[in-house]
């Protein structure tokens, strides 16, 4: 790409956030509701200082809640669905047994699952499971709650797994007799072709459930009863009318979801590149 | 199993496949041949006349529906240590490199990385690849590089039994050739069995020392092929020769249909 081509590409994708940005300062001029961009900036530019106004923790401290907790759901996640998406791609009973349930489950909001997920789980944490009453003093373990990782996993789990599924369903027989020719038994099989073979799927899952991950915490924490995270913080500063603490979570919500995308982006180009390009 | 040592055996050898179109298809009746120890052997037919198939059986990839096939004097019932399978194109591991791909059996058999990369380095050498390739991906080589990748890949961990599924039916007629005259070197040089399976006649009387005609998924013909290498294709004898086995298989084969139903 020559540097001409290049800032013309960063000139036309400029265009819409410097249209919000008009319409956000117009907006807010004489608004109770919507904060004046500088003041969404000063929050944004001290980002770990506690808000004075709010019930509520340090941005940054609400963005590594909400980060921890869908680390945690998302890794669970892709432990449990790769595996699981791999046997129901290769084997047709497995696929036969779990396919309709898991296409089925795909289309439910995982934001259906919160209260079933707070029902069950209720107040419990990493914490409170090693530490019982004395939780509270292990700030973060304690933020880290099981309904919420429940909710996460829900979230990611699905498209995660059936991306492994097409990917292991696609793997050439072909490729697997060769190796089988060459000596190789099931777990070198796996190893060597059907992980591979199906590794641009499953990456593609986990970028999909990665971003449905990140949504769905968002909604989560929203939710009353789950302390910390940045939807807890937006959902404060609107109760306390605080608005300035809400555009400026949205904003770090936006930003941390293009970098987490933006890591799964890389993990697929790496993996993919031994697929020829589309001419 | 020391007489039999590099001896392909089938013994009244059956297939029989179920299809949702057709029910029962037989693509091999009780076939008998034996493939000696350092003979290359070419089987040719029109495509559905259950050579592939014989090459599956003999390849451990699918079970007997009767009779049995023995390699080395035992009967295989999973891919036999010690045989290398090239098939048409697309059997190389895309995401791999030339030299992963060329190494993919040593891996398997848990040789060191060292020793892999060397080996895998000669037998691309072997197949008269240029050693820069070894970096490249399989979609970035040409039809007949990728197959001489395929016959390095076969040949690198030493096999007494190479299986050859129509290798050189989809390059061009020049690289064919060329394959094909490389393909006899690399056997006078290493003395495996080979069953190399064609739809192409003329492919079959330029490599085979022995060939067979199916066709109605069982052998029609049997015959030696008695020409002194290196071969010409423009040679008389070899032209008579090949115009005989056209008739023969004009006999046997043209205007039938080879798939048998139950």
């Amino acid at each position: 790409m020559t540097v001409k081509r290049f800032l013309v590409r960063l000139a036309l994708g400029a265009v819409p956030p410097i249209a919000i940005l008009i319409v956000w300062h117009v907006a807010s001029v004489g608004s109770v509701v919507v904060p004046s961009i500088p003041a969404v900036v000063e929050v944004l530019a001290h980002p770990f200082r506690a808000p004075p106004t709010l019930d509520a923790t340090s941005l940054a401290s609400g963005a590594l809640v909400s980060i921890l907790r869908v680390l945690a759901g998302f890794a669970l996640a892709a432990a449990t669905a790769v595996p699981i998406g791999l046997l129901v791609g290769r084997s047709r009973t497995a696929m036969d047994v779990l396919q309709p349930t898991m296409a089925a489950a795909m289309v439910i909001s995982p934001i259906a699952w919160i209260p079933v997920a707070i029902i069950v789980f209720g107040l419990s944490s990493p914490a409170t499971a090693l530490f019982g009453d004395e939780a509270w003093r292990y700030g973060l373990l304690d933020r880290v709650r099981f309904a919420i990782v429940a909710v996460i996993w829900l979230g990611a789990f699905f498209p995660i797994a059936l991306n492994a599924a097409a990917g292991a369903r696609g793997v050439r027989e072909a490729h697997i007799e060769s190796a089988r020719v060459l000596g190789a038994g099931r777990r070198q099989v796996l190893a060597k072709i059907i992980l591979p073979g199906a590794a641009p799927a499953i990456v593609t899952g986990l970028r999909v459930g990665g971003g449905i991950a990140w949504r769905v915490i968002i909604a989560a924490e929203i939710f009353p009863g789950t302390r910390g995270g940045l939807g807890y913080m937006i959902a404060t500063a609107h109760a306390q009318a605080s608005y300035e603490y809400a555009f400026a979570s949205i904003i770090v919500i936006g930003a941390i979801g293009l970098a987490l995308d933006g890591l799964l982006h890389l993990a697929a180009v790496r993996v993919s590149r031994w697929q020829p390009k589309e001419r | 199993m020391a007489a039999d040592a590099g001896v392909i055996r089938f013994q009244r050898t059956s297939k029989r496949y179920h299809t949702p179109a057709r029910g029962e298809v037989w693509a091999l009746r009780d076939m008998d041949l034996v493939c000696e120890a350092g003979g290359l052997t070419c089987v040719v037919g029109p495509s559905g006349c259950g050579k592939t198939t014989l090459l599956r059986l003999a390849a451990g990839l699918e079970p007997t529906t009767d009779g049995r096939v023995a390699i080395d004097g035992r009967t295989v019932t999973a891919p036999p240590p010690g045989i290398g399978l090239v098939s048409q194109e697309g059997s190389l591991l895309p995401w791999r490199r030339v030299i992963d791909n060329v190494a993919l059996g040593l891996e398997i058999q848990k040789v060191g990385r060292t020793e892999r990369r060397t080996r895998a380095r000669e037998a691309i050498r072997r197949v008269h690849l240029p050693p820069a390739v070894e970096r490249s991906l399989p979609h970035e080589l040409s039809g007949g590089m990728r197959q001489r990748v395929a016959l390095a890949r076969a040949l690198c961990p030493g096999p007494r039994i190479l299986l050859m599924d129509e290798p050189f039916a989809a390059v061009d007629e020049p690289t064919r050739h060329r394959l094909q005259d490389e393909l006899v070197r690399l056997w006078q040089a290493d003395g495996q069995t080979i069953l190399f399976v064609t739809h192409n006649v003329e492919e079959a009387v330029y490599l085979a020392d022995r060939l067979i005609v199916m066709t109605f998924s069982r052998t029609v013909a049997d015959l030696p092929v008695p020409l002194a290498r290196p071969r010409d294709r423009l040679d008389r004898v070899f032209v008579d020769t090949l115009l005989a086995v056209r008739r023969t298989f004009a006999e046997h084969v043209n205007g039938l249909s080879c798939d048998t139903t139950s």
